[in-house]
């Protein structure tokens, strides 16, 4: 609730990395952004993150791989899913398991901050 | 010598010269003298010794049995006729010899004239014509035998004749003819005109051994065997058929082998009498020369079976195969078809083929060619084919396939013979086939583009994303109090990069879809490769595969249609990824290669996936064979098809590893174009003959 609460981005999209973050931070929270689900995960941030936007599908481990090793590891950070698939079975995948949101690309600002407020209010 | 007696001194009643007599006796000839009134005055010794009679007995002619009873009326009218007319005599008659048997004499009488001319005394000579009758008759025999046998008449009528024959010529003997089935050694139908089917039925069945009886000993042993007396021979007192034989009264019994040419019992020509005894060697010879026409006659049965079977199988070998065939004389236009050449032609059996006929029924379209291919001048031995289609009288329309060889006769004329295929069921199907393989292709065609529609709104929405946040921040940043210019700067620049970033992945499928059309050109596989690969990359990504593209350095174009090829690659790319979806234990890796050995460019997409199994790999290919849940098949039988009409191959092998690999190849284009195939080329090789 906190306007300086962690949101981590994972995508493996670099345009989405640059853009992504200067969007919430004008929304007032802190961001970090990550390339890979593996680099997010040797970061440091996992513990503080609030709010997790993750995309789908990329090299390496996958977002719902990244949702799943979470799980494991006991570590249920809230987590929006974004992707550029118009699968919607996709969507309905991650949202059984446990996902706050689903957000499917482009995507407007005011659908990105409900879902990100939601996730964190779900904390 | 009636012509010496004639020139005998002109007395009264001459007396008969004792030198004379003794001329008369020493002659072989039977000599008589008569008087003008017929009655018998003297004779020589060879008519005494010849009846075996006295002067006396010889004088009452008219009414014993000397002169055949038959004959009698015939011999005294033509004696008449010489005695009231003084007209030489000459007549035919059988005269009894001694031993029973009725003889053929040739009888010349001359008159013996006085001085007046009047006849005193008629001088008869009478020459014994027995043997050569009997050679006349049996040459008649065999001369209408062996005409009925090149009539080619039923077997069972000559055989019925034969006997008929033989009985007449010896009538002391009734005869039979049995016919051996080969392959069963059983005695089949037996002919024989006298004794009738009574005797020759039970007969029927019997097995072809020594001990069943005369005929089976004979035909076992190629050899006649003769049985003086049925009754009482021990090689058959235990037969049945001593039996059958005693009933019909019959007592001798001599049976000979009717032999084919190479030697083979083709059946058995029996002869009986009624008392025991052994042919004569008059019979024997009729026995000889008998069962050689009854050889002859059954072997040309045999053949002519044969030979009707072998047409019938002829026949319905060629009606099977719809296939007909044909014999034209050039220089007549003689034409001799087959059945079934006139049911492919729909010409009514046993109508006169003629060319103009034959060219009615060629497809008004293909009349210049057929007609272009008979006028070209041939030589002996070449070979022709060609396709022509008919158009028959009720509007249908054939295809038929035509080979003929040529052949020059002694004289020079050249000769066609050749066979007509109806092909038509096979064109039809081809046809159908051609049709259903375009509409497969559209339906590949469409399922790819729905990949391609999965594929392309991954790559838009990309970039599209980023530009929304970018403007949606670059606004945000512009609201704020004071705004932050710089920021906005910043992202409105990003927004563009995005922008631009979209725009290239649109250019990129034009590039794709504005060649939908079938078009042929040159073509850069490593190009077109490289376009598929950064079109599916997501995709691929998605699937977390590893893409490696190892494109080979200078590698030659090829001709085709780019968008078929890129349809096919694509196919393999989607297929390998798909093959690598349940991979879990190992990398997902897809290595695309390009390379060329000079003739063809070879592109290989090798996966690590769960490969296919063992056995033909040709299946993979089959329309609508499918290892994946969801999939429809077409897509590798349809890529085989335009690998096909490239005229380059796609097959698939096991990897040594785990996964498979799918290659295709494809002619480099020629340097030359001029005359190089067009892709529908090779089909028309089969029009043209």
């Amino acid at each position: 609730m906190t306007a300086t609460a962690l949101v981590s981005i994972v995508d493996d999209d670099e345009s989405v990395r640059e853009s992504l973050p200067d969007l919430l931070k004008e929304f007032g929270f802190a961001v970090q952004s990550f390339a890979s689900a593996e680099e997010f995960l040797a970061s440091g941030h996992v513990d503080e993150t609030r709010c997790l936007v993750l995309d789908i599908a990329m090299p390496g481990m996958s977002g719902p791989e990244l949702q799943r090793e979470l799980t494991r590891r006991n570590q249920p950070i809230p987590i929006v899913f974004i992707t550029a698939n118009e699968d919607s079975s996709e969507c309905a995948r991650v949202l059984d398991a446990g996902a706050v949101s689903c957000l499917i690309k482009p995507f407007s600002e005011t659908a990105l901050l409900r879902a990100v407020t939601k996730a964190i209010q779900t904390e | 010598m009636a012509k010496d007696l004639a020139v005998a001194p002109a007395e009264r009643v001459p007396p008969i010269r004792p030198d004379y007599l003794l001329v008369a006796d020493s002659v072989p000839a039977l000599i008589g003298i008569v008087a003008p009134d017929g009655a018998v005055e003297s004779c020589n010794r060879a008519v005494l010794e010849y009846f075996g009679a006295t002067l006396e007995e010889i004088r009452g002619w008219a009414t014993s049995k000397l002169v055949h009873p038959d004959d009698i009326p015939a011999v005294i009218a033509s004696q008449k006729h010489s005695w009231e007319t003084g007209e030489r005599l000459l007549s035919e008659h059988r005269l009894l010899r001694s031993d029973g048997v009725y003889r053929w004499f040739k009888i010349y009488g001359e008159p013996l004239r006085n001085a007046e001319g009047e006849i005193v005394q008629w001088y008869l000579l009478q020459t014994d014509i027995d043997d050569l009758k009997r050679a006349e008759s049996l040459l008649a025999g065999e001369k209408r035998l062996l005409e009925m046998v090149a009539l080619g008449r039923p077997l069972a009528e000559i055989l019925n004749a034969l006997g008929t024959f033989v009985e007449q010529m010896a009538p002391e003997c009734k005869c039979a003819v049995f016919l051996i089935d080969p392959g069963e050694h059983k005695f089949q139908k037996g002919f024989a005109p006298s004794l009738g089917e009574a005797y020759t039925r039970p007969l029927q069945g019997v097995p072809v051994v020594p001990g069943s009886a005369p005929c089976g000993a004979a035909a076992v042993n190629k050899t006649q065997v003769i049985a003086f007396d049925i009754e009482s021979d021990p090689r058959w007192l235990a037969s049945s058929y001593r039996d059958h034989a005693l009933a019909f009264g019959l007592r001798a019994v001599w049976s000979t082998p009717i032999l084919s040419r190479s030697g083979e019992a083709l059946g058995t020509f029996a002869v009986y009498q009624l008392h025991p005894g052994s042919p004569t060697q008059i019979q024997q010879d009729l026995i000889a020369q008998f069962t050689h026409i009854a050889s002859i006659a059954i072997a040309r049965a045999k053949s002519d079976n044969a030979i009707r079977r072998s047409e019938a199988f002829l026949a319905e070998g060629q009606r099977l195969s719809s296939t007909g065939s044909f014999y034209w004389r050039r220089t007549t236009d003689e034409i001799i078809c087959s059945d079934e050449t006139y049911r492919i032609f729909a010409i009514e059996p046993g109508t006169p083929v003629t060319v103009k006929l034959i060219t009615s029924r060629i497809h008004p379209d293909d009349l210049q060619r057929f007609n272009a291919r008979v006028e070209a001048r041939r030589t002996d031995g070449s070979r022709a084919e060609a396709e022509y289609r008919l158009l028959l009288p009720d509007g249908s329309i054939k295809f038929v396939h035509l080979v003929s060889k040529t052949t020059a006769t002694e004289s020079g004329e050249m000769e066609y013979t050749g066979v007509i295929r109806d092909v038509t069921a096979a064109r039809v199907a081809e046809e159908t086939l051609g049709r259903l393989r375009s509409e497969l292709a559209h339906v590949a065609r469409v399922t790819t583009l729905g990949a391609l529609t999965a594929l392309i709104a991954h790559e838009v929405n990309q970039p599209l994303a980023g530009i929304v946040t970018n403007a949606s921040t670059c606004l945000r940043m512009l609201a704020a109090d004071p705004p932050n210019v710089e920021g906005a700067r910043e992202t409105a620049r990003r927004t563009i990069r995005d922008g631009e970033r979209a725009s290239e992945v649109i250019a990129r499928l034009r590039a794709l879809f504005t060649k939908k059309t079938t078009t042929t050109g040159s073509i850069d596989l490593n190009e077109a490769t490289r376009e598929v690969v950064a079109l599916s990359m997501s995709e691929l990504q998605h699937q977390r595969v590893a893409v490696r593209l190892e494109a080979a350095d200078d590698l030659p174009p090829v001709k085709g249609d780019r968008v078929q090829l890129q349809q096919v690659i694509l196919n393999l790319l989607l297929n390998a990824s798909d093959a690598m979806s349940t991979v879990e234990d190992r990398p997902r890796e897809l290595v695309i290669a390009t390379s060329s050995d000079g003739a063809d460019v070879h592109v290989n997409v090798r996966d690590t996936g769960i490969g296919f199994d063992a056995g033909d790999p040709d299946r993979l290919f089959d329309a609508f064979y499918t290892t994946k849940p969801t999939g429809m098949g077409i897509g590798l039988s349809v890529s085989r098809s335009i690998m096909e009409l490239h005229n380059g191959r796609l097959w698939a092998t096991r990897n040594r590893g785990p996964g498979a690999t799918f290659s295709f190849s494809i002619p480099c284009e020629a340097p030359d174009l001029l005359g190089a195939p067009g892709l529908t080329d090779r089909h028309q090789g089969m029009m043209v003959g």
